[in-house]
């Protein structure tokens, strides 16, 4: 864990080559207004997070009006960070429809083969390439919807007992805002996401130009080097040894862009480096102390122990003034991991030393709008706010400012608080930490638990988790 | 170019300040020369260092140039910005909380200007404090520099007290006994404790009073021309339209009174109305209108209890179209086997059937229909002017809920209707002429004229009505009789319990447009009526989609 | 062994610098504690079931009880002023019983080591009776604001200033020490009243059985007078 030491992030010019990458994408192919200011700088959210989504290998929700550029921005940020030229990505892609089925997204049995009577598995293009694109996920049956996110949560693709193992994937999901003609994505499902982002009109100007400008796809094709991409996918060879072929020839596409248009992509050691470097960047004390105080707020209840949405608060809680007392449901485990994993991003993107608060309140918003699900009351209340974001959004901006100001107010007491828990659990005599907030009651749970089992846990020898 | 330079200042700061800030969501600050030239301020006086408009700090140069030889740039400058971002982060945070310390020195100071004069001064204080404590910064420096009169010396004084900071304060010996004595009362003030604040400005405003009146007597001797804060005012310039809306509308469910609501907006109401905030438009504001607290109250209050309907509900049309695949098994039906998918084999676990669902279609309902609001003012009601009225609370909620849907809402507003005691306003959208005829008082009999409602009703293919009344009705045999007629959805709202209320109920138990609602305690109306009105919408839950 | 949930927080040193406000409130708040018990010490005595009853041996005995409780305390005029207001603060104190607070404030004011006492009490929404009572020579005790029944009883050569109004039976039994009421006074003024001096600067509703001393209404000496007769309604 960071330990309040500057460390400096050894750069090896990604962050550059990474940024040159969004201002191609904001300057020649996805026209936008920048709509997020981080660390004083301009920024538009749906590039940004999908640059992140495919530097992170994350699962990224893109909403938004049909025809607003949700599934093209996708495109771009996939094909520039991962070298695969349009033509493959959109051979790749699988649309959302009621009919679509587990043959047309993850594979078919090998029909020749299977007249001889022997069993093989054609496997899909979208089940094997890294880059995963589903255009309106929420009009696929929620069994459909099921298997996609599972497949990528693992980075397994299984067909009639057999198997293929990516390495290396990020899925990128669009879905129109739901109305009367579209399922929807059911919350478990939904909570899968590490981000959601809306793609916005840009602009009665910039959507002008956007109409002028209608070959900027042919930027990103290749003819040729698309046929080879095909055939190594349709060859009979093992995936496995698919994946170097492929490289060569994404490599070969991604020069042809440098030199074409002036953009260098990402290879795919540039990209295992980067990961590499974010992996060296951890959360200061103020970022992990404020993501702590929001999840306590997020999951907390006195009374019934936790959040759950089966269970209403009751009149006359003390913790009326706190999130929890604001929503249904409970944040689940995914939250934190997506929180730390696109603020981790962020920092590096940044060319910052450490995952500061300013990192996490940046990234909070698009990790946590979709997974809150509001009361009702709180709805009718902000429904008619003046705001820029969509409804869900905006919600979550507010909630993340509310709870930035509660842990202004008492940052040094509650980080205080921490490293008292810290001291009791490694078995100091000290009183528990006192405060009003939820985050306190969990430290003084967390530290009764030790206190009241730690001889017997401290003294079993137990093996380190894992 | 002197500005160019400051401003470059500032950016070069911003970061480091916002950081230790933990990252305040504000714009970063501006040089602009302020509107008044520092030389008018009067002799010595340096004029207003910082102003924050909507969340805007602004540093005035001329402030900055006047203190160049008492502090650095950079100094000066820190400090200021650190004060405007603390009235940010910590005090007063939102409008809610201004207008509740305001709210709480009025009780004490009594008048307006000396109240407002108060609460500036203990939001200061804790601002600074707060900064001070929390943070490195150049606010005590700051202090020592700046001119000071009679108030502003106690306060000095009072820092120097609970900083532990000598900035260079003391007293003459002909008020210094007296000074010294509300600097002692002043400094034991927990200021950095918000659930503390209310008595805390009441503690503060109490010690400061004889000061700020003596202040005040000063100012309107000199026809009103006080000397500005260098450190900015407290004005409702702070606040966007958005964060007063949220104020007020927090302020009226937090204090659920009505003279109290009253009162502060008032005393507002020329700051409330030069922001553009009257009450005509339905969304509260427009200029020059006049602000009708009462009505605002109910309006605000009403916000807070607001109902999510959903204005096109969907019917679902029962038939059955092909939806998604699952695998077919040994004994299903053949029918729906999916060949494409099944690649031509009947074979388990590869043959797929296809899995059927009732499709959706849009119903004949397009959004909720119209309202008839029917509600007494009749003398046995609260009189919604002088109390909390639940009844008008709970039919505003009502007004609420079918103009968000986009339906219009009539008043029909009766005491005693025959006679003249009643009000009407025809179908209309405009929540503030709702408003006013739902918070008119008649407070004589209660008796109701059919005749003059039946216009209302007549030619409306759709059309919920809501009455809200202690049913202490003269005639309401005759409105039990109109109800029994007419089969559009009724909401009945009684207060209280009477034999009159028990004789409607039997009348009209077996009716099943009918929804009566009991109330025993008049806080359980606005609950009560939601319920009902949320059961009513809820098409989703109605129809079990 | 179990994960610390907390381990990178281990080394955080919160730089805990004294801040002086911190200490003032929180010196004045356990002041405020200990006054606060030995008023609860004094109910439980005095007041056992929430009653008491103004007759001379239970004023005196229960001035006795505060003494004994206050004796113990250091504080301050303005804790005793905090104190009055905390009374109607029923969070913190239960039970207001306007005798036994009274002689329990009178106890606190007598025993002050401040001579001037400046009490700042036109907020209270309750009048204190008995304020004042025994108000020792060289005390000086001014409230802002109103008082009620008893004020001043029994003044031991002390000074009580009312901004206010104050109500009936004030200064009843005085033998030496004067009364300043700025409004008007109830009924029963000075009633066995056996030195010093009462100044009203409104009106005196009726006057007490007066044994000796001065009462004045608006600088006009009214005790010793002739056309003043006890409680007569004028």
């Amino acid at each position: 864990m960071f330990d309040g030491k500057v460390r400096v992030v050894e750069k090896n010019g990604y962050q550059k080559q990474v940024m040159s990458i969004y201002r191609f994408i904001n300057d020649r192919l996805y026209y936008n207004r920048p709509d997020i200011e981080i660390k004083g700088e301009p920024y538009n959210s749906t590039i940004l997070f999908s640059l992140l989504t495919g530097l992170t290998g994350g699962k990224e929700l893109i909403i938004g009006e049909p025809g607003l550029g949700k599934t093209t921005s996708a495109e771009f940020v996939c094909s520039l960070m991962y070298q695969f030229p349009l033509g493959v990505i959109w051979g790749s892609e699988v649309s959302g429809h009621p009919e679509q089925t587990e043959e047309k997204i993850i594979g078919r049995p090998d029909l020749g083969k299977l007249n001889r009577g022997e069993e093989d598995v054609v496997w899909t293009n979208f089940s094997q390439v890294p880059v995963k694109i589903v255009d309106e996920i929420n009009r696929l049956p929620e069994t459909k919807q099921s298997m996609i996110l599972d497949g990528v949560d693992r980075g397994n693709w299984e067909y009639l007992n057999e198997m293929i193992i990516n390495d290396e994937y990020c899925l990128f999901a669009t879905a129109n805002y739901q109305d009367g003609g579209t399922n929807t994505i059911i919350a478990p499902l939904v909570d899968r996401f590490d981000v959601i982002v809306e793609s916005r009109y840009p602009g009665a100007n910039l959507s002008f130009i956007i109409g002028k400008n209608r070959g900027k796809n042919h930027i990103l094709r290749h003819p040729k080097y698309e046929k080879d991409l095909y055939r190594v996918l349709k060859s009979k060879v093992a995936y496995e040894k698919k994946i170097p072929k492929m490289e060569e020839i994404c490599n070969a596409f991604g020069e042809h862009v440098r030199e074409t248009a002036g953009v260098k992509p990402l290879k795919r050691e540039d990209r295992d480096r980067i990961r590499a470097e974010m992996e060296g960047l951890d959360l200061d004390l103020d970022a992990s102390a404020f993501t702590r105080m929001i999840l306590s707020e997020l999951s907390f209840c006195e009374r019934y122990g936790q959040k759950r949405i089966v269970e209403n608060c009751e009149e006359g809680c003390h913790y009326t003034g706190y999130l929890c007392r604001q929503i249904r449901n409970c944040a689940s485990n995914r939250l934190p991991t997506s929180i730390k994993s696109f603020a981790r991003g962020l920092a590096w993107f940044l060319g910052d030393s450490g995952i500061d608060i300013e990192h996490v309140t940046s990234v909070m918003p698009y990790t946590l709008s979709h997974r809150i699900q509001w009361k009702d009351e709180v709805l009718s209340q902000k429904e008619r706010a003046k705001r820029d974001d969509p409804f869900q959004i905006f919600l979550a901006k507010e909630a993340v400012k509310a709870v930035l100001q509660r842990y202004r107010e008492q940052s040094d007491h509650l980080k205080d608080a921490l490293a008292l828990g810290s001291k009791i659990f490694q078995g100091a005599p000290l009183e528990p930490p006192e405060g009003d907030h939820p985050i306190y009651a969990e430290i003084r749970k967390d530290i009764r638990y030790r206190m009241n089992h730690g001889e017997r846990l401290g003294d079993a020898d137990d093996p380190e988790p894992v | 170019m002197e500005d160019k330079r400051l401003q470059g200042l500032i950016e070069e700061m911003w970061p480091r300040l916002k950081k230790k800030h933990l990252y305040p969501e504000l714009p970063i600050p501006k040089i602009v020369k302020a509107s008044a030239p520092a030389e008018e301020e009067g002799e010595g006086n340096e004029g207003v260092g910082l102003e924050m408009k909507e969340k805007q700090m602004t540093l005035n140069p001329a402030f900055i140039s006047s203190m160049k030889d008492k502090m650095t740039e950079e100094n000066l400058i820190e400090a200021l910005i650190d004060h405007g971002i603390t009235h940010y982060t910590f005090c007063p945070w939102d409008f809610q909380t201004h207008l509740m310390i305001y709210a709480e020195a009025k009780k004490v100071m009594g008048d307006k200007e000396s109240a407002k004069q108060a609460t500036n001064y203990f939001i200061d204080v804790i601002a600074d404090t707060h900064c001070v404590k929390k943070r490195a910064t150049e606010i005590p420096e700051l202090h020592r520099h700046l001119k000071k009169r009679k108030v502003d010396q106690v306060i000095a004084s009072l820092y120097q007290r609970i900083w532990g900071i000598d900035l260079g304060v003391s007293f003459s010996n002909s008020d210094g006994k007296g000074s010294e004595e509300v600097v002692r009362r002043l400094a034991r003030i927990p200021y950095l404790d918000r659930s503390r604040w209310p008595e805390s400005i009441r503690k503060f405003a109490r010690s400061l009073k004889p000061l700020l009146v003596a202040e005040q007597k000063e100012k309107e001797s000199r026809g009103g021309q006080g000397e500005s804060n260098p450190q900015g005012e407290h004005d409702l310039g702070h606040y966007s339209y958005e964060e007063i809306d949220q104020g007020l509308r927090d302020y009226a469910q937090k204090t659920m009174g009505l003279s109290e609501f009253k009162e502060v907006v008032e005393d507002f109401s020329p700051e409330l109305k030069e922001r553009g905030y009257g009450i005509e438009g339905g969304m509260g504001r427009g200029r020059g209108a006049p602000v009708d607290a009462d009505v605002l109250f109910y309006m605000k209050l009403s916000e807070n209890y607001s109902i999510p309907l959903k204005k096109v509900p969907l019917e679902k049309s029962g038939k059955l179209h092909p939806h998604s695949h699952s695998p077919w098994e040994i004994g299903a039906p053949f029918q729906d086997i999916d060949i494409w998918t099944s690649f031509g084999k009947i074979m388990p676990g590869m043959t797929q059937v296809w899995k059927k669902k009732e499709g959706k279609g849009r119903g004949k309902i397009e959004g909720a229909p119209d309202c008839l609001i029917v509600i007494d003012s009749s003398g046995s009601m609260i009189n919604p002017r002088k109390n909390l009225s639940y009844a008008v609370l709970g039919a505003a909620c009502a007004t609420n809920a079918y103009l968000r849907n986009g339906s219009k809402v009539a008043v029909y507003n009766f005491s005693d209707a025959p006679m003249g005691g009643r009000d009407i306003v025809d179908y209309t959208e405009n929540r503030e002429e709702i408003y006013r005829v739902l918070c008119r008082y008649f407070g004589g009999g209660t008796a109701l004229d059919l005749e003059e409602i039946m216009p209302l009703i007549k030619g409306k293919k759709e059309l919920d009505l809501f009455i809200i009344t202690d049913m202490k009705i003269t005639n309401l045999e005759t409105l039990i009789g109109f109800f029994g007629k007419i089969k559009n959805r009724i909401t009945a709202v009684h207060i209280g319990e009477n034999p009159y209320a028990a004789r409607f109920e039997k009348a009209v138990e077996k009716r099943k447009n009918i929804n009566i609602f009991k109330v025993k305690k008049k806080e359980d109306i606005p609950h009560i009526v939601l319920g009902s009105i949320r059961e009513y919408f809820d098409v989703t839950r109605k129809t079990g989609d | 062994m179990t994960q610390n949930p907390f381990e990178e927080f281990q080394s955080f040193q919160y730089r805990k610098t004294s801040f002086p406000l911190d200490r003032i409130v929180h010196t004045a708040e356990a002041v405020m504690d200990r006054i606060r018990l030995g008023y609860e010490k004094l109910l439980e005595e005095e007041a056992k079931e929430l009653v008491w009853m103004v007759q001379y041996n239970t004023i005196i005995k229960a001035y006795e009880v505060a003494e004994k409780y206050i004796k113990e305390i250091d504080y301050s005029a303005e804790d005793i002023e905090d104190f009055c207001f905390a009374l109607e603060n029923t969070q913190r104190i239960p039970y207001l019983i306007p005798g036994p607070a009274g002689i329990y404030i009178s106890a606190l004011c007598n025993d002050a080591r401040e001579e001037e006492i400046v009490l700042k009490l036109s907020e209270l929404k309750t009048e204190i009776n008995l304020i004042g009572f025994r108000l020792p020579k060289g005390k000086r005790l001014m409230v802002e604001g109103d008082t009620g029944d008893f004020t001043g009883i029994g003044i031991e050569g002390g000074e009580l200033v009312v901004e206010g109004n104050s109500k009936n039976w004030t200064g009843a039994g005085m033998r030496s020490g004067k009364i300043c009421v700025k409004k008007n006074i109830g009924l029963h003024t000075g009633e066995w009243m056996m030195g010093g001096e009462i100044h009203v600067g409104g009106r005196v509703r009726g006057l007490g059985n007066i044994v000796d001393g001065k009462v004045y209404e608006r600088e006009k000496l009214v005790y010793p007078g002739k056309a003043r007769y006890p409680n007569v309604y004028y």
